[in-house]
């Protein structure tokens, strides 16, 4: 019995050690399964050398990981999350430049100067809401509709400090605050109010989204590309584009310094922003395209109308890179659960 | 006593070097980094600490939901110990095994078992409500409650199994002379069975009040606005204020240690080897009165039924299809596309094949260098002694979040001089990681074994003959069996299902199921977790109940 158990150990660790001789690529993104499998099973397909093996994380995680392993670089391409993120990996020396063949495409405010990170997709923020239970009309419309006593105990919110939306949302009203009255502190009450409005906070978007299909909830802040996975899915969910303006995201992609394949990243970071597939994600994985030279026509149809509805705000990307982490402590700290 | 041969000697400092290396080495780089060392000694990120009300509040939370753990723990788990151990009535066996069930709910997901039973739509909390013809749910899931319940059932078998596994080792003919000596039950209770008791109760209070200070899963998916020091590490680390992270990682060591500390103050007097093991263990008591035996039956299987409510609701999870169950009382739909989903993908099965094979190996590596280490411990007694068991003892006293974090920062950095390797990353420090943090589990269990056993018999068999091995495998094995298997198997169970040290330490090669039911919530997929859950708690329930038939014969 003992000696069967022993060799068992061995073929497992025979076949968990097992190299088919393919070179390994590996990508470090908060994408999800849906666009993951998407890109690896194509880029494999047209690349039959290389072995596409991805670790799915929060955006936050991503950063965190590449900055604990930069001594061993277990990644080879930063693949996804807001470009503040990729904003603190590359002030900490995580990213190396690779200006990739689609970089002059993207325009110059969504991408780094030193060509350490570029915009590929565009993630919107918006509203959401449960469609069984409120009326398109009436469900909120734009951010301050949220704090209407009628969705009082009616929202949950997605745990912000793991949520790279959810930082750029609270980021964003901070940032509207300093540029209108000089600092923080309207800011702050806005969020207080919001706080007081919340049900609760929830630590990952399935429990996010249960709690809305459940309706424990009915109103939530999220974010367009999953709203309409889960549409597709058949969850009763509605969304509304903000009126006064969305903080549109740049999801971006970057080489991990230091990467055990460079050759292999570089190769497939000029792949993923090529119009091929750039398209294949707007079709299959409902990404939104960051290069503005795509003709209109070429995109899905859910892509054309949403860029016919979304209004971009005008947001200080440099104070929330700047202080979106002090920022975020203190909304931990002074915030979270204290409104009345 | 035998006095300790010179090999034996070597053996025990090459041990306590090795240990000393993996588990107290790395603290002490995570406390020297925390105070801005080698560069300069910088106490900015300390004095921070101290300035924030809120962190003290985490710290002290997380100090008194542990200790509460321990007490709740300990009143449900050591009565229904005795009630196992000693009494015999209708369905014994079976519900005996049941009850240690608890335990291998898997993490995070078994967390959100509990959400779909007593959370606001959940299962038991909408029934109450319609049964009571409520307008809204009769009470919310979350805050300290809704941890310290979480706890309460999920840590109560630890001191069920330490209570059971001793008396299982006692020896009846100390009852029968305390009774013949004219001792009631209760003084029988306090002067005898509590005292010899004593090393498997305290061993379970460290285990518990530990396991309750790391806990991850329970804060994090209930605790809202309420802070303990575990998820307060994880949100510095997440927010990239790593000064602040080391700092909370010293502090929750530290009180992880005054704890430990206070543990071995309690211990010191549970030298017993009285009695040594010349009986046999008591008689169960059938209880006489048909009544009494019924009754003993309705409340056993109302217990398991409660008991096993959050794994019924986890398989049922399992089959719910994405985004069917909506505001129904009970699944519109029920079927198995979550589990063709898996099926279909060999890549997703591979974190299965991950956690299987790490938690055998490091159970069986865990097992030999916890019973090597134990055996040295009291062997070798004096400083060595003593510095083993506490090496042994450390591993746990440190809350996985902390060790991880700890040998993640050690072992990245290439200083092969002061004993620094890059470690991170590579498929070697998840196993080596589980190994270490199984040690306490083997390693306590049989040091309990040991010290309940009498020497002499040892000295009997070294007089009549009997080689160093033929002494281990005819003597010592066979009767230290039933501690080195309840240590074994919750080492691989806690392996097996380990989230908070996996997730700073996995890689591509070793990602482990408690980490792909993760990134399955984050994706919106909990009919998925739910399956990989399934998938831990049958395995967990299935070494649980073959250990439990054995423990029977």
């Amino acid at each position: 019995m003992k000696s069967y158990s022993w060799s068992w150990l061995g073929l497992l660790l025979l076949v968990s050690a097992c190299d088919d001789g393919r070179t390994p690529l590996v990508l470090y993104s908060p994408h999800g399964r849906d666009l993951l499998v998407l890109l690896e099973s194509e880029y494999e397909r047209r690349h039959p050398s290389v072995d596409v093996r991805w670790l799915d994380m929060g955006s936050q995680e991503v950063y965190d990981r590449v900055r604990s392993e930069a001594a061993n670089p277990q990644a080879d391409v930063w693949f996804g999350g807001p470009d503040t993120i990729f904003g603190q990996g590359a002030a900490d020396g995580l990213l190396e430049a690779y200006r990739p063949s689609w970089g002059g495409s993207v325009p110059s405010g969504s991408r780094d100067s030193d060509d350490l990170y570029f915009g590929l997709y565009r993630a919107v923020p918006l509203l959401i809401y449960n469609s069984d239970a409120v009326d398109a009309d009436e469900a909120p419309h734009d951010w301050d509709d949220l704090l209407d006593p009628r969705w009082q105990g009616q929202i949950a919110i997605r745990d912000p400090l793991a949520s790279g939306i959810m930082r750029t949302v609270f980021g964003k009203v901070l940032a509207d605050s300093v540029l209108a009255t000089g600092d923080e502190a309207a800011g702050f009450e806005w969020l207080l109010r919001l706080d007081a409005q919340t049900k609760g906070y929830a630590a990952n978007p399935a429990l996010l989204f249960e709690r809305i299909v459940r309706q424990e909830a009915l109103v939530s802040i999220w974010e367009l590309t999953d709203m309409l996975f889960q549409r597709q899915r058949g969850a009763p969910f509605g969304y509304h584009f903000p009126s006064s303006g969305s903080p549109v995201i740049d999801d971006s992609i970057g080489l991990v310094a230091n990467a055990k394949h460079p050759e292999a990243a570089k190769a497939f970071i000029d792949w993923v922003g090529s119009e091929d597939a750039l398209l294949l994600a707007a079709e299959k994985a409902f990404r939104l395209p960051a290069r503005t030279d795509l003709a209109r026509e070429s995109l899905p149809g859910w892509a054309i109308e949403a860029l016919d509805q979304i209004v971009v705000a005008e947001v200080d990307w440099t104070l929330i890179a700047d202080r979106g982490t002090e920022w975020m402590a203190r909304w931990d700290r002074e915030v979270r659960g204290r409104g009345e | 006593m035998m006095s300790p041969s010179r090999a034996q000697k070597w053996l025990g400092i090459g041990l306590a070097a090795v240990l000393a290396w993996l588990v107290g080495y790395p603290l002490l780089i995570t406390l020297a980094e925390a105070l801005g060392l080698p560069a300069a000694l910088d106490l900015g990120a300390f004095e921070e600490f101290a300035r924030r009300p809120d962190e003290w509040l985490a710290l002290w939370q997380s100090l008194w939901i542990s200790v509460a753990s321990v007490l709740l723990a300990a009143v449900i788990g050591v009565p229904l110990g005795f009630l196992f151990a000693r009494n015999e009535f209708p369905g014994r066996r079976l519900l005996g095994s049941l009850v240690i069930l608890p335990v291998a709910l898997p993490p995070l997901v078994g967390v959100i078992a509990f959400l779909f039973l007593y959370g606001e739509s959940g299962l038991l909390t909408r029934s109450v409500q319609l049964v009571l013809g409520l307008t809204s749910a009769p009470w919310r899931l979350d805050g300290p409650g809704a941890i310290l319940l979480v706890h309460a059932y999920s840590m109560y078998v630890f001191f069920y199994l330490f209570t059971r596994a001793a008396l299982a080792r006692f020896d009846a003919s100390v009852l029968e002379a305390a009774a013949s000596l004219g001792a009631g039950r209760r003084r029988t209770m306090t002067r005898v069975t509590l005292p010899l008791l004593m090393p498997a109760l305290v061993g379970a209070a460290l285990l518990t009040f530990m396991t309750a200070l790391g806990s991850f899963s329970a804060p994090y998916l209930f605790g809202g606005g309420f802070r303990v020091m575990p998820t307060q590490i994880v949100v510095s680390k997440l927010n990239g204020q790593l000064a602040m992270a080391r700092v909370e990682t010293v502090m929750l060591a530290g009180v992880a240690f005054f704890g430990l500390w206070l543990v071995r103050r309690l211990d010191s007097g549970g030298q017993t080897t009285a009695g040594g093991v010349r009986g046999v263990a008591p008689g169960r008591r059938r209880l006489q009165s048909p009544g009494a035996r019924v009754a003993a039956a309705v409340a056993g299987w109302a217990l398991a039924l409660f008991l096993l409510l959050p794994h019924m609701t986890l398989i049922l999870i399992s089959f719910v299809p994405p985004v069917s169950w909506t505001t129904e009382f009970f699944p519109p739909v029920l079927n198995g596309d979550n589990y063709r989903t898996l099926l279909a993908e060999t890549e997703r099965l591979r974190p299965v094949f991950n956690s299987l094979w790490m938690a055998l190996v490091a159970t069986a590596v865990a097992l030999g260098l916890g019973g090597l280490a134990a055996r040295l411990t009291l062997v070798l007694k004096g400083r060595l002694g003593r510095s083993l068991e506490l090496l042994l003892a450390i591993p746990w006293a440190i809350p996985g979040t902390v060790f991880a974090v700890a040998l993640a920062m050690t072992f990245s950095v290439r200083a092969a001089w002061m004993g620094r390797f890059v470690l991170v990353g590579t498929v070697w420090i998840l196993p080596l990681a589980y190994i270490v943090r199984s040690l306490p589990l083997t390693g306590r269990s049989a040091l309990a074994g040991l010290r309940q056993f009498d020497t002499r018999l040892e000295e009997a068999a070294a007089s009549l003959g009997a080689g160093w091995s033929y002494t281990w495998r005819r003597v010592i094995l066979p009767l230290l069996k039933p501690a080195l298997a309840a240590g074994a198997s919750l080492a691989f169970i806690t392996t097996l299902g380990d989230f908070v040290t996996s997730v700073v330490l996995y890689t591509y090669d070793t990602r482990p199921v408690s980490v792909e039911i993760l990134s399955s919530l984050r994706l919106q997929d909990t009919g998925v977790a739910a399956v990989y859950g399934v998938f831990l708690m049958v395995v967990s329930a299935t070494i649980f109940l073959l250990w439990g038939r054995q423990e029977d014969v």
